[in-house]
């Protein structure tokens, strides 16, 4: 009986097999009308379950390092559709990474356990716990209590004692980034070019370096660190001439200077470790140098970070950047291209050469570019760099291959505690979990262990690898880039992982007429920034 | 004037000169003589007086300008811990005897300066809040009725928040700074005053010599002002002296979370918590301007302890 049973379900199978073949792949596509619109996405097409192309305007040579950056992570298409709409994906991402969110507890901790079914190598231990601690002498408490494993951003001033605790490691940070003193050029005296200009030489750059910046931390000659290609070519900065300043300021119609704000979050980064001391020092000189007074104020992180990038402060602001990618295209392109309202209006100088540059490969081809860019940042003074700074990490000497890579979050699926949880502490709490709308560092290190992009980075350099996709190469002149997926993965939700995952993924971002263009904020601006806009965007 | 209210005022001049209504300077003198027979009040004293006379001179007997960077002034660096020759400190290095702190400023001249800073919100603070505390009780224990429950409902309902918790809500919607801290210092303090008196002028009012002065005509406002005020001022002094310290410390509370005082004002709470994360790699930048805090608190609660005790009628001081 069973025998016949089982025949006949075999015999059903097989007529189900031959008289209903398998769903076929519906491939998804977004795609704009045309190029007119001005961005670098002209469509993003499954052509089948595992391949995607993408069918770029112009060329871009930068996008396998783009693709690899956490923004551009993939969930499933399912649930970008549903929670993706209703705003539920912002705290609850579903990925395939090494870990799935199973709480965030807000104001206190992110925890992660591992995913079993894991396409890659799988965590050597069960529990990932991110916390955060504003304060540089409480993440090093803790990590001494070892309560925490690792810790982000040492205090300068700890570094010599982490060195020579024997419990502990030093890692040095050697992650490329920029410290600046923003202006709007919507505000007045902002407006005013000879204003930008005088304060570009009234700031004695030099000493804070000296006295707020650990060893290994350098003047800005440039606004891109010179470590990558192309980034210091064209004149450097303005020498500290207090002198030549006050007359600027005297000419520009402030010869008693002005009275202004000095915006800034009281938030360690690498670019600036001690922000409210730099605040004052920058108070000192500005007052002393050049007459001007300015009201220090501090701001909440996500409210200083929203405000100071949609150009609506109306004084100073501290502000910086690390690298995401190894191309200058993340430091410039992001700044100061056409549609950044950072820094108020842009200047078609700066950005109508860096959208050129930025189509072309060979760096010797895009070096005068950038040298026209450069020399007009230097001119027309968007703002004012600072520094370069050197930073550190610490953890626990019983933490085996700990590390910081110099792109990107540690990747602590690799690292092994010696036990079930691993405790990681940053600077701050996450804004949300959706970091396709997210540019904040924090958080951005949050959705790593949980979503993976198409591409990742090396542990030690800026070199891409396959991680989502097992290969993305491009026709001959950059503009189609086709993207092979790996298979056999899963999402944390059990699904399956194919193409139109990918292109839910990329559309929710870059396609300003889809549903779930919603995220946190809504600015998605690595989409609009590394891509120089929304595709299907309302004309307003 | 009529015949009846210059009797009236004729009768009050006589009773006033006579002291037989309490003419309050004996008694004054009398609790300040007491005052300084009690060992908390002469130390609580002594200490207000130091710190009186730091404020006063504190430009003169600061060795530099609180706001001045020493960078290519002097060879200090940020966070150098405290030098002092006399101690051993090496006599090439500059003497800073209570060190520099994170923007490379003398310590000591910040403390010194922030006595000033700190002196000036106490007093500020409780002024106001006396002020209008004060007139608010006073009229609301005399006249009663619906004055009295309109003004205390609203006392209570200020009452019922926590203090330093209203006073960061205050601050929050007005703002950061000095004047707004002060602003909600004030208001959450004076409910105090404004309870206690009226529950002096509760007990006065009732006294003969007040049903005296109304059977002669005296106004409402003379009554008041003139003969009940300073009548029930005793526990309102205590309670204005134990003020300040209280005053002191929201100040700097409201400074320490980065309400109060703005940098690069020499506050002691912004002092504080500007340096609060160095605690352990320069604690002498939390040390000072914290015991600077403890010695001013501690001054002005002494002096209330050894003023109550000097004011108060049921205590035997002979």
């Amino acid at each position: 009986m069973n025998k016949i049973l089982l025949g006949g379900l075999a015999l059903s199978a097989l007529f189900a097999a031959v008289s209903v073949p398998a769903a076929a792949f519906e491939g998804r596509t977004v795609a704009a009308p045309n190029c007119d619109y001005g961005g670098k996405i002209e469509s993003i097409v499954a052509q089948d379950e595992f391949t995607v192309v993408f069918n770029l305007c112009k060329p871009d040579p930068a996008f396998k390092a783009k693709a690899a950056f956490t923004p551009f992570g993939i969930e499933p298409e399912e649930y970008i559709d549903t929670a993706g709409v209703d705003g539920s994906i912002i705290s609850a991402p579903i990925g395939t990474g090494p870990f799935k969110l199973e709480a965030w507890n807000r104001g206190d901790s992110v925890v992660y356990s591992r995913f079993d079914d894991y396409w890659g190598e799988k965590p050597a231990y069960q529990t990932l716990v991110y916390r955060w601690n504003d304060s540089g002498a409480g993440r090093l408490n803790e990590l001494r209590a070892g309560t925490v494993d690792q810790i982000t951003n040492v205090s300068p001033d700890d570094y010599d004692s982490v060195k020579m605790d024997d419990n502990l490691q030093f890692i040095p940070v050697v992650n490329p980034n920029t410290m600046y003193l923003g202006m709007t050029n919507t505000f007045a005296p902002f407006d005013n070019v000879k204003v930008r200009q005088a304060i570009a030489m009234g700031i004695d750059r030099q000493r804070i370096i000296d006295n707020f910046y650990p060893a290994g931390s350098e003047v800005a000659s440039h606004f891109t660190p010179c470590s990558l290609p192309n980034a210091c070519v064209g004149d450097p900065w303005y020498d500290f001439d207090p002198v030549k300043a006050k007359e600027l300021l005297a000419e520009a119609g402030y010869p008693n200077g002005f009275d202004t704000k000095i915006y800034y979050r009281d938030v360690f980064r690498g670019y600036l470790p001690e922000p409210s001391l730099v605040a004052v020092e920058l108070q000192t000189q500005l007052r002393d140098n050049l007459g001007i007074n300015a009201e220090v104020v501090v701001m909440e992180s996500g409210e200083f970070i929203d405000e100071s990038t949609s150009g609506r402060l109306d004084g100073f602001y501290m502000l910086g950047w690390g690298a995401d990618y190894p191309h200058i295209t993340n430091f410039l392109d992001y700044h100061f291209t056409k549609g950044t309202v950072q820094f108020g209006n842009p200047f078609p100088e700066i950005y109508d050469n860096l959208i050129t540059a930025s189509t072309i490969a060979d760096t010797a081809t895009a070096e005068p570019y950038y040298v026209k860019a450069n020399n007009a940042i230097r001119e027309l003074v968007p703002m004012v760099p600072i520094a370069h700074g050197a930073s550190a990490s610490a953890a626990l000497k019983t933490l085996g291959n700990a590390h910081f890579p110099p792109f990107g979050a540690p990747q602590l699926q690799f690292d092994n505690p010696g036990k079930d949880t691993l405790v990681y502490m940053q600077n701050a709490e996450p804004i949300s979990l959706y970091c396709a709308d997210e540019t904040d560092g924090e958080s951005l290190a949050a959705c790593q262990p949980v979503v993976e992009t198409l591409l990742n980075y090396k542990m030690d350099s800026g070199d891409t690898v396959p991680a989502l996709a097992t290969d993305c190469s491009a026709n001959d002149e950059a503009t189609v880039w086709t993207c092979t997926l790996r298979q056999g993965v899963k999402f944390h939700d059990g699904s399956s992982f194919d193409a139109n995952d990918v292109v839910a993924s990329w559309a929710a971002g870059i396609d300003a007429s889809n549903p779930a263009h919603k995220g946190n904020t809504g600015s998605f601006d690595y989409y609009a920034y590394l891509w120089d806009g929304f595709m299907n965007a309302p004309a307003n | 004037m009529s015949a009846l209210s210059r009797a009236s005022a004729q009768y009050s001049e006589k009773i006033d000169t006579e002291g037989l209504l309490g003419d309050p300077k004996p008694m004054w003198r009398q609790a300040i003589s007491r005052l300084l027979a009690i060992r908390s009040g002469q130390i609580g004293l002594v200490i207000i007086l130091i710190l009186l006379f730091i404020a006063a001179f504190a430009d003169v007997i600061s060795p530099y300008n609180p706001q001045q960077v020493l960078i290519g002034v002097e060879q200090v660096k940020k966070r150098d811990a405290p030098c002092v020759h006399f101690l051993g400190c090496d006599t090439a290095k500059p003497q800073h005897i209570m060190g520099i702190d994170g923007n490379v400023r003398d310590e000591y001249s910040r403390v010194l300066h922030g006595t000033r800073v700190s002196l000036t919100i106490g007093l500020t603070t409780v002024s106001a809040a006396l002020l209008f505390g004060v007139f608010f009780g006073a009229v609301s224990g005399y006249f009663g009725g619906w004055i009295d429950m309109i003004i205390m409902r609203l006392m209570d309902v200020i009452l019922g928040f926590p203090s330093l918790l209203l006073a960061i809500a205050i601050v929050a919607v007005l703002g950061p700074g000095i004047q707004n801290a002060l602003l909600a210092i004030s208001i959450v303090t004076l409910p105090q005053y404004a309870r206690v008196t009226r529950a002096s002028v509760l007990s006065v009012k009732e006294l003969d010599f007040v049903a005296a002065s109304k059977v002669m005509g005296a106004s409402h406002r003379h009554i008041l002002f003139f003969r009940v005020l300073p009548n029930a001022m005793t526990p309102i002094v205590v309670l204005a002296t134990l003020g300040i310290a209280t005053a002191i410390l929201d100040a700097a509370g409201l400074s320490f979370l980065g309400l109060g005082a703005q940098p690069p004002m020499p506050e002691w709470g912004t002092m504080l918590g500007s340096e609060r994360n160095q605690i352990f790699s320069a604690p002498h930048l939390v040390f000072f301007p914290g015991i600077a805090i403890m010695i001013t608190v501690l001054g002005f609660n002494l002096l209330g302890d050894g003023l109550r005790d000097a004011l108060d009628p049921r205590l035997n001081h002979s």
